[in-house]
């Protein structure tokens, strides 16, 4: 009798205590409720590494449903755009940014139409090819919205390839920089077209003030020289 | 008979500035010009492109600790009981309005329209060589550890402004070097006054007669002050000459080298 009444205990014993380990489960299921949430609308975890939020933040999970520059749904005011970006152009939003030239094939040198870019450090020191950062064809353009080389996430997916901890700060470096003295870097990267400006300021006024003084003082020195060479000759030979 | 010119530190640190600039120069063009042959070979000297990096930025870094040695000393230098006269008297290096007077007299002497002026210990290239360091040094580090640290730069600042420290560096450089080989070199070495070799930032003497034609105003100076004896010095003894002609040769020679090649490669100095 007594046998029954304990084994009948053990067994409620072992059923309840199974409850509560369920209950403790469903408990700790409901706990993470706040975190799954937390990663949706997490800026750090889940965006700050690799991309940066547009501020369209319910839409940015969406893919853009018409997209074309000028058009209704067009996306404004994505916030990071380096210094040397020129004016807008329309192309850069295209996903095949060649898309309708005339005369371009596929397959062809770069630096064919785009010299100037392949004469930066990346290219020349580095030897980095242009499809290494670009993508190979359809080449898109660098705002497209997907585009690996977009602002929002060219830190992530090219630069930091490399460049290892690669911030949206690091990639605002200009990587095909204008040349300094041209009038039109004045435009598209004025902080770089004075600093080479103001440099060639100080090195020239500091030639311009020292090389004549230089050279005239070597030339007035040889006279002075000679004369005093003409003047020793003729006491030697009194 | 010779005078005491230049004092153990003095040349102590001409020489730190000397090796470290030679140095600096070697391993930043060898970089700068890498694109080409002569670039290749001076870089191969070092070690190659990645290792002339490596002892660029070491040796930078000595360099900066060196100048801020120098900038204690010259602070410990002033006379703090006759401050106005450390700073603005005659055996101080701070340009002053007697300087611009003696470049315009030396200017109008070159042309044989003016006698030459009676010039103090410092004159006013002398200066200008001087303070030119102190121009040059704190640009080419500041660009140099925003190019050696790029991720923590960029931390602070914006990435583009990598674009300006590079042009800056690099236009810094060129123009430092350009002016000691071209400007500091002829001054010191090639003038015909001073050639073969101008000793006296080796031996830190000069000949008396050489500091009356030039430098008359500090000869009557130390005379008046009853100076002129105590700053008497014996000549270099004649193993020393031998090494620092021989070093001295050894270092505008390399100068040289990089400043004729530089000129003839310099279509492939790209500021950018």
């Amino acid at each position: 009798m007594l046998s029954e009444v304990t084994n009948m205990l053990s067994s409620w014993l072992g059923r309840i205590r199974l409850l509560i380990g369920l209950a403790l489960i469903l408990m700790m299921t409901g706990l993470l409720g706040p975190a799954w949430a937390e990663e949706v609308r997490s800026t750090r975890y889940r965006y700050g590494e690799r991309e940066v939020s547009t501020g369209y933040y319910e839409e940015y999970e969406v893919k853009p449903i018409l997209y074309l520059p000028g058009g209704p749904l067009m996306r404004k005011g994505i916030p990071l755009e380096s210094a040397p970006t020129e004016p807008v152009r329309w192309r850069t939003y295209l996903t095949d940014t060649h898309l309708g030239i005339r005369g371009y094939k596929r397959h062809h040198d770069c630096t064919d139409c785009h010299p100037q870019q392949g004469r930066d450090r990346h290219t020349v020191r580095a030897g980095i090819t242009c499809d290494q950062c670009h993508g190979r064809e359809p080449i898109s353009g660098v705002n497209h919205y997907w585009s690996p080389l977009s602002p929002i996430r060219r830190h992530a997916y090219v630069c930091a390839k490399c460049h290892e901890g690669a911030s949206v700060s690091y990639a605002e470096y200009a990587v095909h920089e204008p040349i300094p003295a041209m009038l039109s870097t004045r435009q598209t990267f004025p902080f770089l077209f004075f600093a080479f400006w103001m440099m060639v300021s100080v090195a020239g006024g500091t030639f311009v003030v020292f090389l004549p003084h230089t050279a005239l003082w070597g030339i007035r020195e040889l006279l002075i020289m000679k004369k005093d060479r003409a003047e020793n000759e003729s006491k030697q030979q009194d | 008979m010779r005078i005491k010119r230049f004092d153990r530190n003095q040349r102590l640190f001409h020489l730190f500035l000397m090796l470290t600039f030679l140095i600096q120069s070697g391993t930043g063009f060898g970089r700068l010009f890498i694109t080409t042959d002569f670039g290749r070979s001076l870089s191969s000297i070092f070690g190659g492109y990645e290792i002339a990096l490596v002892i660029h930025f070491w040796v930078g870094t000595i360099m900066m600790v060196g100048f801020t040695v120098h900038v204690v000393y010259l602070v410990k230098r002033i006379d703090r009981r006759n401050l106005l006269n450390s700073i603005l008297g005659p055996d101080s290096l701070v340009l002053g309005p007697q300087d611009a007077k003696h470049l315009l007299q030396r200017i109008k002497w070159t042309l044989g329209l003016d006698s030459h002026p009676k010039l103090d210990r410092w004159a006013y290239w002398e200066k200008f060589d001087y303070w030119a360091v102190f121009w040059g040094l704190p640009l080419l580090a500041v660009t140099g550890i925003m190019l050696r640290f790029p991720l923590l730069t960029t931390k602070l600042l914006p990435g583009w402004t990598l674009n300006i420290a590079g042009l800056l560096h690099r236009a810094e450089a060129i123009l430092a070097a350009s002016f000691i080989f071209i400007v500091h070199f002829f001054i010191g070495h090639f003038r015909p006054h001073s050639f073969p070799m101008n000793e006296a930032m080796f031996s830190g003497t000069v000949h008396l007669e050489e500091a009356l034609e030039e430098k008359p105003a500090w000869v009557d100076r130390l005379k008046k002050e009853g100076k002129l004896d105590p700053a008497m010095a014996k000549p270099p003894a004649r193993w020393f000459r031998v090494f620092y002609f021989i070093f001295g040769y050894t270092a505008l020679g390399f100068g040289l080298y990089i400043l004729i090649n530089g000129i003839v490669y310099g279509r492939y100095i790209q500021l950018h």
